[in-house]
């Protein structure tokens, strides 16, 4: 990417273009940024004002402190930590096993393997069938449920098959000479080379799990065992704020939900960027 | 037993070993592959055989009885369920094309900057509300757009005199008018950036030559832009909509969070009409929603073949 702008000759100055085109994009830097700014700074502000101020005029922890205090604002946001752990663990289970069983193109019936998963891609039960078979596994009113929905995702899988693939497939046969079991070479060639796809696929499926609202809102109808982006949502859009007599103000707490709600991944967001961005190249257009 | 001849990857042809034998081989990878198989039969398969209630009377009490395609037959004359179709096609495609246009737009312009740390800051930046989930999303535009005293947007709009003393302020989100735009607007604020990652993959491909090429004939930045990194990125949008263009029938999230009783005839689609007549309805009829979701399926199904065929035609292979 960088090397078209390295050969940009020295005598290119700044015109007109390049102007426009800085004020255009710092336009479009502050319309990402301002609403979120707005949250952070809301959720410090004592009382809630409609204004957008840069600083919080009147700095409380308040919004925070009454989260953490809070057992039903806490229990979901503990609810979302598990799921979200579980789900990437099993989630990254299955697609690594999955995808290198799919790279064994010797092994008979890989290709049924392979129409069976990709079916699913093209057609599904839908939601209510779905639902209707979660129920009588007793996953309906179950945070499990968000584990288990998550941990199976066949396009993760196909990503993961992907990037084994690119594997050079002498290591394999060189491993499987000196006596290597499959499990032996999954363990001590695929896995170690893959640290890269681990990681993005894993975001990916912590993301997935994290974000999730609708898993819960169709699946769980008690609230001990909802997730936080549930709660959050449905007490600032369905004013079921946990209960009367805080002595924080509903702007301050409902925006210190929200950075909350987004805290895990935007504090790792800029040291895992490449990992999160990565996923996308792995897997789609390559042209 | 055939006396197949297969070349290993060493270019040696050896008789093909009995398929008992490589079964047997390969025990191992069949093992590693039960827990795969396990989750794709119960998350996937059990509910695929759920599909026949589509034909049933199916009520949380009573028995099952058959009714053949009644439900279908309901569905189509009920109009609830052709608005929601027609939702979900519009918003979908509507999102589909203003995110691309944005997103092409903002990675050629991106593209041009010659400042790598401003450039880099700003890809940080843009795909940040990616990763925001819909909930949060939902509710950081609702705050804003709240109708009450601490709603950014009218309170700016009653500052600069657009809402008058004796003017009640707006429930953007509650308005069959304003539901629509603030709903795409939201998409592209959100799903932009996320766009730019393939469009900018591919430009940071093209052959620098080409520029020099226009340089040496005199052509201007814009006219580079118009006849080299525009060409260069047609390819990758068109792909980049077919492959969308498959998935328009799982519009869901983003209307789930968003939508309210006021705005249905504006917002509603088939999952969300789906999810309300199973979960917010009295006595729910299984069978009529699991019919609505197999309509669902199928025209989605349709949907990825289609755009795979035009795929393989356009540029050579599937999508799936």
């Amino acid at each position: 990417m960088a090397k078209e702008m390295v050969s940009k000759k020295p005598s290119d100055k700044l015109h007109v273009f390049d102007i426009v085109n800085y004020i255009v994009f710092i336009l479009i830097g502050l319309i990402i940024i301002v609403p979120i700014w707005k949250v952070v700074v809301d959720s410090f502000n004592k009382v809630g004002v409609y204004q957008f101020q840069l600083w919080p005029n009147t700095f409380t922890l308040d919004g925070y402190r009454t989260i953490i205090g809070t057992e039903q604002l806490y229990s979901p946001f503990i609810i979302s930590v598990v799921t979200t752990l579980l789900g990437t663990l099993l989630g990254l289970v299955l697609s690594t096993l999955g995808g290198y069983v799919l790279v064994q193109f010797e092994m008979p019936g890989r290709s049924l393997f392979a129409y069976i998963l990709l079916f699913t891609m093209i057609f599904s039960g839908g939601m209510i069938p779905e639902y209707l078979v979660m129920r009588r596994l007793g996953l309906v009113n179950n945070w499990w449920i968000l584990v288990v929905k998550h941990g199976m995702n066949v396009y993760n899988l196909v990503l993961m098959r992907n990037f084994f693939e690119g594997i050079p497939a002498s290591l394999y046969e060189a491993a499987k000479i000196d006596g290597c079991s499959p499990m032996g070479i999954f363990f001590k060639i695929v896995l170690p080379l893959s640290k890269a796809a681990l990681a993005s696929i894993g975001l990916m499926f912590s993301v997935a799990v994290w974000n999730d609202y609708s898993t819960v809102k169709i699946y769980i109808t008690d609230p001990l065992q909802v997730n936080f982006q549930y709660k959050l949502r449905n007490m600032i859009m369905d004013g079921d704020t946990p209960i009367s007599g805080y002595k924080v103000s509903q702007s301050t707490l409902y925006n210190a939900g929200i950075i909350a709600a987004v805290l895990p991944f935007m504090v790792l967001y800029p040291f895992l960027q490449k990992y999160f961005v990565k996923g996308v190249n792995i897997g789609a257009v390559k042209e | 037993m055939s006396k197949k001849k297969v070349v290993t990857s060493s270019g040696i042809e050896v008789r093909q070993k009995p398929l008992g034998l490589r079964i047997w081989n390969n025990r191992g990878y069949y093992i590693m592959f039960l827990p795969v198989l396990i989750f794709l039969l119960i998350m996937h398969y059990w509910p695929m055989l759920g599909v026949r209630y589509a034909f049933y009377d199916y009520k949380p009490v009573g028995p099952k009885t058959f009714v053949g395609l009644d439900h279908f037959t309901k569905m189509f004359s009920t109009q609830a369920f052709w608005t929601a179709f027609w939702n979900t096609l519009e918003l979908s495609i509507a999102n589909l094309l203003l995110t691309n246009i944005s997103a092409v737009v903002v990675s050629i312009f991106l593209n041009e900057m010659k400042n790598l740390f401003a450039k880099k800051t700003l890809q940080t930046l843009i795909y940040l509300p990616h990763f925001m989930s819909w909930a949060v999303v939902a509710s950081i535009f609702s705050l804003l757009l709240s109708p009450s005293s601490t709603g950014t947007v009218n309170g700016i709009l009653r500052d600069w005199g657009i809402l008058g003393e004796a003017d009640k302020n707006i429930y953007f989100l509650a308005s069959t008018s304003w539901w629509r735009p603030i709903y795409w607007f939201i998409q592209v604020w959100k799903e932009t950036g996320w766009g730019t990652i393939i469009y900018l993959a591919t430009l940071s491909g093209i052959n620098p030559e080409l520029y020099e090429a226009a340089d040496i004939d005199g052509a201007s930045r814009m006219q580079k832009i118009r006849f080299v990194t525009l060409p260069a990125l047609s390819n990758t949008i068109i792909t980049v909509l077919i492959l969308n263009l498959a998935k328009v029938m799982n519009l869901f999230e983003s209307v789930f969070v968003l939508y309210n009783n006021a705005v249905f005839e504006v917002s509603d689609v088939i999952a969300t009409y789906i999810y309300r007549q199973t979960f917010a309805i009295a006595l729910p009829n299984y069978g009529y929603s699991t019919a609505v979701g197999l309509f669902r399926s199928l025209v989605g199904c349709v949907l990825v073949l289609v755009c795979n065929q035009v795929s393989k035609k356009v540029r050579g292979r599937g999508i799936v």
